[in-house]
Order: C-alpha cells, then structure tokens, then sequence
C-alpha cells in the first residue's frame, strides 16, 4: 500500500497536477471539493438515483426471475427476451434514454434498470432451479396456502440468490450512475466528471471519482455486509 | 363398531418404463384399511414401492387406479389433517424449531391463539423443550427429527405418515428413538402408517404390521402384535414374531421369483 502511495507520488513528479496529481494534491481537491456545500447535494442527487434504480432493478428482477422459474410457459418466453436485453449495447441505453425522456431524473434511473434487471432475472432464475423439491412436497402435505410456500419456503432458498444480485446490481447501478449522468442531467457526480473532463483537470476528475467510490464501498461494507450477515445468521452451526 | 382413520381401495399406480415406451406397474390392486388410534407398519424391502404409497396417500404423488380417503377425526367434511415425517427432517434451517412448528400450524390455519399451547406441548413431548428458538442446524440429526416429529404431531393428525423416519441415524440414536417414540404415543393416540423395511422396527411399534412384496407393491400378510406397551426392545415374544415373518418373507420372495 506504502509502496503504491510512494510509486504514485514518483510518477506524478513528472506531470503537472491537473495531468496526473500526487497523493497530496488529489486529497487537497477532495478537501476543495467538499468544501462546496452544493457536492453533498450533488453527491445526494446520484445516490438517490442509484438506490432507485437499484431497488426498481431489484423488484422487476426477481419477480420475473421467480416466474420464470415457477413457470415453464413463462420461462421460455422471457428467455429469450432476457438474452435481447442483457446483449443490447449498454451506451445505447444511455444515449436513447436521454433521446426519449431528455435531461431528467428518468433518464439515467431508466438505464440503470434496464441494464441491471436482466442480471438480476437470471441470477434469480438460476436460484429458482436450485430449490429443494422435497421442501416444497413437505409444504404440500402441510396444506400451505401459495403465499405461505412463498414467503417460508421459496424466498428463503432464493435469499443468497437475492444477496449476490443485490451487490452485483449495487456495484452496476452506480457506474452506469454516472455513465448516463454525464450524457444527460441537470446535476450529479457524473455531469462533474464531464465539466472536469472539458477542462482537462484530471486532479477534479479523479476527486468526484474516487470519493463517490469511498461512499459505495462503505454502503456495501456497512449495510449490505452486515445484513447479509444477520440474514444467515441460521447458517452457524452447534460450535463443537 | 371402530372407525377407521384411512380406507384404501384397489389401489394402482404405474410408472412409465426407462425408454418411456410403455409403463409397469408399481402398486397393483392394493386395499388396505386402518382404524383410528392405530399404530399400522407396511414392511418391505427398499424400492417396493412403499414411499410412493405414502406419497400417493399424502397427495402428492397422483395415482391411476382406485381411491384413497382419509377420514376426519372430527366427522366434517374438512379436508383431512396429514402429518408426514419423512426419512431426512425437511425442516427449514432458516426458521427456528418453534417458528417450524409454527409453519404447520400456520398452514393447516390452525387459530393463531392457539400456537404456543401447541409448541410447548409437542416439544415438551419429544424431549424438546427450552429448544424453541434454536435453530435446526444447531441441534443434531436426532433431534432434528424429534422436531420434524414435533411438527407433525402438533397439527392433531387424522393420519400420520412416517417414512423410514429413523433409518438415517445412527443405531443407538434410531434405537432410543423408538423407545422415546412409543413413549410419545401414551400421550398422544394418532393414527400412524409407518413404512420401513425392518421387520424388528415393524413388531417392535405396531399394533398391526403388512407386509409387502415387490413389483408390484401388495400385501401378503397382515399381523396383529397383541403385545401390550410400552414394549421392551428385547421382549424374545417380539423376536418370535420376527424370526417367523422373516420365514414367511423369504418363501415369498423366493416364489415370486420363480
């Protein structure tokens, strides 16, 4: 790490700042940066976008994940469908979704969940096909309702399922976060990227970059981590 | 007049070949009756198709031929209550023991007020108790299946069905078991179908045992064991009884190979 930190800072000797800045500088544009009070609501405005989008990807992709897998007739005609999206060109999304509901919140929401839904289907879908069938056999003899099997029975079989689709779709949503912000938004950490970009100021580009990075890296430690963790807490067994 | 709890009626249940070209037949013509508050046994050897008649009664295998029906306790049209121990426990790991009890409750809409009385009451009878919130991947393969147990004891069965429920302990588990299970059933007075394939388990539980031959699955011989309980695993009245199905088997098997 010390060594990294050292290599950078040899490096950048040889470049002016805003090219390539040393370890020093760049945390002196991160200071400068958040000095603004305005970078927290910018910083807040992507987020939001994120974590819609995340959690629009999330519902529109283990519900049809889950009928797909509890439904043949279903699974063969959104198969299909689902292979159309996952291999339509991402950039495409963005620049078409721009092209259709201009410089909006919707624009870049409408991105994130058209590219992260289809990951989230077939992980769910895969998930569906691992569950234990004599579970649901036990269910059926019991006499449970459809809902109960669901909730009791189904849903948790798919949980590490739903956890892996929920990191991965986290990690997706905000890059693809700022990928469509920088095409089309009135405000947000990827329209900084592009106004840095113009100004050839490398230094302002990777101190949005980097600090926007810290924060998804501490949601994911902080609260999907932790959660996953409380979630299969069942998992640990009698310590012998 | 005694009531009975299960009415089978020329049973038939083919499966369809390897090839898929024509179907054999696994359970032939079989009828079979059990009276309420009894203990029966079906004994035979692995792969005579004595889970696949479980299934079928429990409804969730179909059948071709014939009619299974269950008799309410409570002489109502309801649906019947099934209680099913299968051979591993089927419980789910992510619910602790009580709320796994609770699942069967829940599912047989049994009234909410009414759960915890249940729970106590069942765990307590299968040596459970104070184990309510631990989880099943905590407690060891015996006691997984006590839950499992617990779980379909609590519902009130009209039928309970066990499928081998203790061939996958070890020996001396499994035996303590089936001492603990008879014990169980001076409490509680449930009508049970038990499947295993070994005659010793058979006598040893049963007021009544049926035996059962391959391919297709009927019956060849109906016992009663008048042995009053509780039963002493090593009661030679019980070995008697063994030693002489185990004779009458062997003729049939022979005979129906021939």
């Amino acid at each position: 790490m010390i060594g990294l930190l050292l290599l950078w800072k040899a490096v950048s000797l040889f470049f002016l700042p805003t090219f390539l800045p040393s370890p020093a500088d760049l945390l002196a544009s991160i200071v400068e940066v958040f000095s603004h009070s305005s970078a927290y609501l910018i910083v807040g405005k992507t987020l939001e976008r994120v974590v819609i989008g995340l959690i629009l990807s999330m519902l529109i992709g283990a519900s049809t994940g889950l009928v797909m897998g509890l439904r043949r007739s279903v699974e063969s005609f959104f198969d299909s469908w689902v292979m159309v999206l996952l291999t339509f060109p991402a950039i495409s999304w963005a620049f078409l979704s721009v092209l259709w509901f201009g410089i909006s919140d919707i624009a870049p929401i409408f991105t994130i969940v058209l590219i992260v839904f289809p990951y989230v289907t077939m992980n769910v879908w895969e998930g569906t096909k691992a569950m234990d069938k004599e579970l649901t056999d036990m269910a059926t003899v019991f006499r449970a309702n459809r809902f109960l099997l669901l909730r009791k029975v189904l849903v948790p079989q798919l949980m590490p399922y739903l956890f892996s689709s929920l990191r991965i779709s986290f990690a997706l949503s905000w890059k693809i976060a700022l990928v469509s912000e920088a095409f089309g938004a009135g405000r947000g950490v990827g329209k900084e990227l592009t106004y840095w970009f113009q100004g050839i100021r490398v230094d302002m580009m990777l101190a949005w970059g980097m600090s926007f990075m810290v924060l998804m890296v501490l949601i994911d430690v902080v609260i999907f981590r932790r959660w996953e963790k409380h979630v299969f807490s069942w998992r640990q067994t009698a310590v012998a | 007049m005694p009531l009975n709890a299960v009415e089978i009626e020329g049973l038939g249940k083919t499966f369809p070949t390897p090839s898929g070209l024509s179907r054999f037949a696994v359970i032939k013509s079989l009828s079979l009756r059990i009276q309420r508050g009894t203990f029966a046994s079906i004994v035979g050897p692995s792969g005579c198709g004595k889970s696949t008649l479980l299934n079928i009664i429990a409804g969730i295998e179909p059948h071709d031929l014939g009619h299974v029906r269950i008799i309410p306790q409570d002489g109502t049209n309801a649906a019947a209550r099934i209680g099913y121990v299968f051979q591993s426990p089927r419980l789910l790991n992510w619910l602790s023991v009580e709320d796994n009890i609770k699942f069967a409750l829940e599912a047989q809409t049994i009234d909410r007020g009414r759960w915890d009385e249940r729970v106590q009451k069942y765990l307590e009878m299968v040596g459970l108790s104070g184990q309510e919130l631990n989880y099943p991947l905590k407690l060891s393969g015996g006691m997984q299946q006590r839950v499992a147990i617990a779980r379909a004891l609590a519902i009130e069965p009209d039928i309970l069905l066990m499928d081998e429920p203790f061939s996958h302990l070890d020996e001396i588990t499994a035996r303590k078991m089936r001492v603990d299970l008879m014990h169980i059933l001076e409490h509680a007075q449930p009508t049970i179908l038990f499947v295993t394939h070994s005659l010793r388990e058979a006598v040893f539980l049963s007021e009544e045992v049926y035996m059962m031959s391959v391919k297709p699955a009927r019956i060849f011989k109906h016992l009663r064991v008048d042995i009053p309980r509780p039963r002493e695993p090593e009661d030679p009245r019980l070995f008697d009884l063994e030693k002489g199905l185990v004779k009458e088997f062997f003729a049939v098997l022979e005979r129906d190979q021939q």
